[in-house]
């Protein structure tokens, strides 16, 4: 190294240090532990919840006894429900987040059950994670521009989940996460589980083999309904509106277990006509 | 759902105790004053530690924990200096002192580069990171780094008439 630089580094290395340092980090540290224990007491709750959750799933699963006694209790036994696993609320500086986690039981499939709730919180958390992360982030950003923290807004995020459909054939909900910092953006997560196989329903099982080309020309036909009215703005094809629908289109279920199929703000026109939904008929 | 968690948590708890001291002297290289940097390294400490939960990769610990750091010392720069934003009050520094012809000791050099090129230099020279490092520990890329890293020793030069190699 030059000499020059080792002087420099020296003189930086000769700051004195001074004696009540290991006390002042020592304190610091179980400060930071108790506030990170604070913090930790909201993500357990929803653990704890979610594994309350899977306790009753294998309890169903491992013993026949058990799962009969459900089965007898006619409604317990005949209608799958969704219910709230948990709420929480987070609320600080850089972020208030309210979250009410839904999960799902008695649908009769166990398996389906644990992969669904599994789904849905693993999803939730790094919807969460990823919220915070950025959320500190804008902060940071807007700190180091000179910014009064003080002054920060902190982004807001919910989650929250609307059962669409629950018939004995039928079970649909969709789970739903709002930011919301200059404008609020949302992001739906829909699930249809159908009560007599167990499965995920697709599209395809509600309209037959040609459902996409049913799915279109409805959707087409409402979209041109819809323009009539000039408040309603749709992009055509050319300019990025609609152009078929995709192979994992999110739908859901209304109440008469028709299909609703759902477009994201942005996906078929401007912001201002914010998410579409078009309920499909069966083809004749 | 989080296994790291008391792993990360004792690792920091490791690195910060076995660093209080390189902690402590790059607060005080910012603050300039004794108590102020108590301050910025307790503030770090304890925001590093209530937060580690959010840390994904142990592997970023260091980098993370300078990144705070370094923050709490630019806020308590900008909390001292009120509202006279700090390229004001440098130049208003330099200007008053400032001798034409006067070289300048390298170490009182660097207090007059902006604080980005100081944390490059005080982060390389001082703390030994590798560029990479540098580039994690303040958030930008590492091009950002290497372009600061020449202009602040560029400037150096200029201050102190001494010829800088920068071994990357």
């Amino acid at each position: 190294m030059h000499p020059e630089l080792e002087r420099a580094r020296a003189r930086y290395r000769a700051q004195e240090t001074p004696e009540e340092l290991s006390l002042a980090v020592r304190a610091a540290i179980r400060e930071g532990e108790r506030l990170r224990k604070r913090r930790r007491v909201l993500r357990r709750s929803l653990a704890t919840a979610l594994a309350g959750c899977a306790c009753f799933v294998l309890l169903v699963n491992g013993s026949p006894t058990f799962a009969q006694a459900v089965y007898d209790v006619p409604l317990l036994g005949s209608l799958a429900r969704i219910f709230t696993v948990t709420e929480f609320t987070v609320n600080d500086d850089e972020h208030v987040i309210d979250v009410r986690l839904p999960a799902l039981e008695n649908t009769g499939y166990t398996d389906l059950e644990q992969q669904i709730n599994q789904e849905i919180s693993t999803r939730v958390q790094a919807v969460i994670d990823e919220a915070e992360q950025r959320a500190q982030e804008t902060k940071e950003a807007y700190v180091s521009t000179g910014g009064d923290p003080d002054d920060y807004i902190p982004v807001i995020i919910d989650v929250d989940y609307e059962v669409k459909c629950r018939t004995e054939h039928y079970l649909s909900f969709v789970i739903q996460k709002t930011e919301t910092r200059a404008s609020a953006y949302t992001e739906f997560y829909t699930y249809n589980i159908d009560l007599e196989t167990g499965r995920e329903l697709t599209l395809r099982d509600l309209l037959g083999p040609n459902w996409m080309e049913t799915v279109n020309a409805q959707v087409e036909a409402q979209i041109a309904e819809r323009s009539k009215d000039p408040d309603n703005v749709y992009w055509t094809a050319e300019e990025g509106g609609f152009q078929g629908i995709s192979e994992d289109q999110p739908f859901y279920l209304n109440q008469e277990e028709r299909p609703v199929v759902v477009f994201e703000k942005y996906e078929l026109g401007p912001g201002s006509m914010g998410s579409q939904e078009f309920v499909i008929q069966p083809a004749q | 759902m989080r296994q790291n968690g008391p792993d990360k948590r004792q690792l920091l708890v490791e690195h910060i105790v076995n660093g209080q001291t390189e902690f402590y002297r790059l607060a005080l290289s910012y603050v300039k004053n004794r108590d102020a940097a108590l301050d910025v390294v307790q503030e770090a400490i304890v925001k590093a530690l209530s937060k580690v939960d959010t840390v994904r990769e142990p592997a970023y610990l260091k980098t993370w924990f300078y990144r705070i750091l370094i923050n709490e010392a630019m806020n308590h720069f900008r909390r001292g200096r009120d509202l006279v934003p700090f390229e004001e009050a440098l130049a208003g520094r330099a200007a008053e002192s400032r001798d034409p012809g006067e070289r300048l000791d390298l170490y009182d050099a660097i207090d007059r580069l902006s604080l980005p090129e100081q944390t490059v230099i005080k982060l390389r020279y001082f703390e030994d990171l590798k560029l990479e490092e540098i580039a994690q520990a303040t958030g930008t890329n590492l091009n950002t780094v290497k372009s600061r890293l020449y202009k602040a020793i560029r400037r150096l030069k200029d201050m102190t008439g001494e010829e800088i190699d920068h071994a990357p």
